[in-house]
């Protein structure tokens, strides 16, 4: 049973616009999910749905391996939920409004002060904890947004933008509390611009574009996927030659390089280990007689991968609707096929990328 | 119930702290003692100086103060009902009906700690032409209407996402239904109408079903303007 699970989910706000478009998501007990996409893409939707703030258009969508209504309280009060910017009842103080959310949750009152000094304490709000929410800053609300979800020590946490609006150290900090939260057999799903923080404590990632998932798949493969391919490399003496040869590293068309002085980064669109093409860059730096003063793989590995996996799904997007058309248009034509597309292929919703098994 | 006991609260709280209440009570308790003080020493007839109350300051005040408050109930949490509330394990119906409680029974609570004791002590200190049915009927008509005026704001809360839009259509209706209900031949249903039968009401002289249909339509448009707000609400996203 997953933790949970949507089946082409679809969110039409007013048949005007799609915020999600059967989107498929499973995430499993005592992950750190990372939810990654542009803005717009549909994270905060999918969240809105998980809680039951939002009704789905199409699709389903179960949490503890139960659908989720509005009026199911009892799976609410397992899960606990930061959303981006959050906002909270002004005349309040953050002592008071744990307390209402103590006894929302069903907190007999000494029980949710001691969980509320802890967790004041934990997200360095013990110093505003008799001030009132009307004057605090976008990193004190954040704060106490994180408190107020783990009030009922959840066993699964949803954080929208978690470190949005905090300082470094604030970031920080934020960090290692997720760290320290995630185990235990809670899972964490956490939805962020800021691909350095899923590196550092996501399990496992999901990307979202337009409303589906385009990837989803462990940390470590994702990592795996960035390093594959690309490697930059700076050398001396003979530039002209060894950029010449360059073409020679793979197939034609399946290499590229961008120059700037003397540094190249040449990226590779075939399959093969990545140990063989450094050696290959290796051989060609013996046989054009240049000087490698330093050779690395992967530079901003996960980004890279991130803003090539959004890239791929834009034109496969067009080659999708192109064959899709193309079907439409010549259905009588067994012999039809689309230039440069593999029909079959395209047919499928993420074909050419990686899956994770679950998905 | 603990989520919906916890919101009652939080409610109540919030309802006592507002503005609306601290201008709406004082404006309330003021007329009434001059009123009484008049009376006494004019030997005012009570049935008369009760209704003239009703009619020059409990309606027009309470009218937009219930307004303001029941307009808000919902539309004026907007911002954080989903954030702070709603994603908590609360149910809908358990934060809906938390807030038409609160603020039903808080329009009761201030209408009937003012009119109670007005009453008595008009009657003591006025010329005394009332009897304790006739009064005691009068003050509940005028209950149930203000108590579907605050049930009809709350379903317009629910529906409306900003506060003055749902206070300004709450007014709107109150001030044109008077016209509309005139053209539909149900002059009876009118507040005016029934506020113009009050000394009549208090002095025991108006038939008994024409006291009861006034307190069967306003109870009957009170509990649609329930179940529309619930429903509504229900169906809603946030």
């Amino acid at each position: 049973m997953y933790v949970v699970q949507t089946t082409d989910l679809t969110k039409i706000y007013e048949n005007s616009y799609i915020a999600l478009n059967a989107l498929n998501l499973r995430v499993d007990k005592g992950m750190v999910f990372g939810l990654v996409g542009p803005n717009g893409a549909g994270k905060s939707t999918t969240f809105r749905i998980l809680l039951g703030l939002q009704r789905p258009t199409a699709g389903a969508v179960s949490v503890f391996g139960e659908g989720m209504s509005p009026e199911r309280a009892d799976i609410r009060r397992r899960i606990g939920y930061l959303p981006t910017n959050p906002s909270f009842p002004k005349h309040m103080t953050p002592i008071t409004y744990l307390e209402f959310v103590g006894s929302i949750l069903g907190m007999d009152a000494s029980r949710a002060k001691v969980q509320l000094a802890r967790l004041l304490q934990a997200v360095d709000m013990a110093g505003a904890a008799s001030q009132r929410i009307h004057g605090f800053s976008t990193g004190m609300m954040t704060r106490l947004g994180i408190a107020a979800a783990l009030m009922g020590d959840p066993e699964l946490l949803i954080l929208d933008e978690p470190t949005s609006g905090l300082d470094p150290a604030g970031r920080k900090q934020t960090i290692e509390l997720i760290r320290e939260l995630s185990g235990r057999d809670r899972t964490i799903i956490i939805a962020t611009h800021i691909l350095s923080d899923v590196e550092r404590v996501c399990s496992d990632v999901g990307i979202i574009s337009q409303g589906r998932i385009i990837y989803s798949g462990p940390m470590a493969e994702m990592r795996r996927l960035a390093r594959q391919g690309s490697i930059s490399i700076e050398i001396e003496g003979n530039t002209s030659a060894f950029e010449q040869q360059i073409h020679t590293l793979d197939e034609i068309g399946s290499v590229r390089y961008e120059r700037v002085g003397s540094e190249f980064r040449i990226t590779f669109l075939g399959t093969e280990p990545l140990s063989e093409y450094v050696q290959r860059v290796i051989n060609l730096v013996d046989r054009t007689g240049v000087e490698m003063l330093y050779i690395t793989t992967g530079a901003d590995e996960i980004e890279e991968a991130f803003l090539r996996r959004l890239e791929d799904d834009r034109t496969r997007g067009f080659l999708r609707a192109a064959a899709w058309a193309a079907v439409q248009d010549f259905s009588d034509d067994p012999i039809t096929e689309l230039p440069g597309a593999d029909l079959k292929e395209l047919e499928q919703p993420d074909a050419g990328l990686p899956r994770h098994p679950a998905v | 119930m603990q989520a919906f006991l916890a919101i009652l609260r939080y409610d109540f709280g919030q309802l006592t702290r507002s503005w609306i209440s601290r201008i709406w009570v004082p404006l309330l308790i003021a007329p009434a003692f001059a009123l009484v003080f008049v009376a006494n020493n004019e030997s005012e007839l009570a049935s008369e100086t009760m209704a003239f109350y009703i009619w020059a300051v409990m309606a027009p005040v309470s009218a937009l103060a219930v307004a303001i408050l029941a307009a808000g109930a919902i539309s004026g949490e907007s911002t954080i009902i989903s954030d702070s509330i709603l994603s908590r394990s609360v149910t809908r119906t358990e934060y809906v009906a938390a807030k038409i409680i609160s603020r039903v029974a808080f329009t009761l609570a201030v209408y009937l700690a003012i009119v109670i004791p007005f009453a008595y002590l008009v009657i003591r200190y006025a010329t005394t032409d009332t009897s304790v049915g006739g009064v005691i009927i009068g003050l509940l008509m005028v209950a149930v209407m203000l108590i579907f005026l605050a049930t009809f704001g709350i379903a317009m809360s629910v529906a409306m996402t900003s506060v003055l839009p749902a206070v300004l259509v709450v007014l709107l209706a109150v001030v044109l239904s008077g016209a509309v209900l005139q053209f539909l031949g149900l002059t009876w249903m009118s507040t005016t109408a029934v506020i113009d039968q009050l000394p009549a009401t208090f002095r025991g002289d108006t038939e008994a079903w024409e006291q009861m249909r006034v307190l069967l339509v306003f109870t009957g448009l009170s509990l649609a303007a329930l179940s529309s707000a619930v429903l509504l609400f229900r169906r809603k996203d946030l």
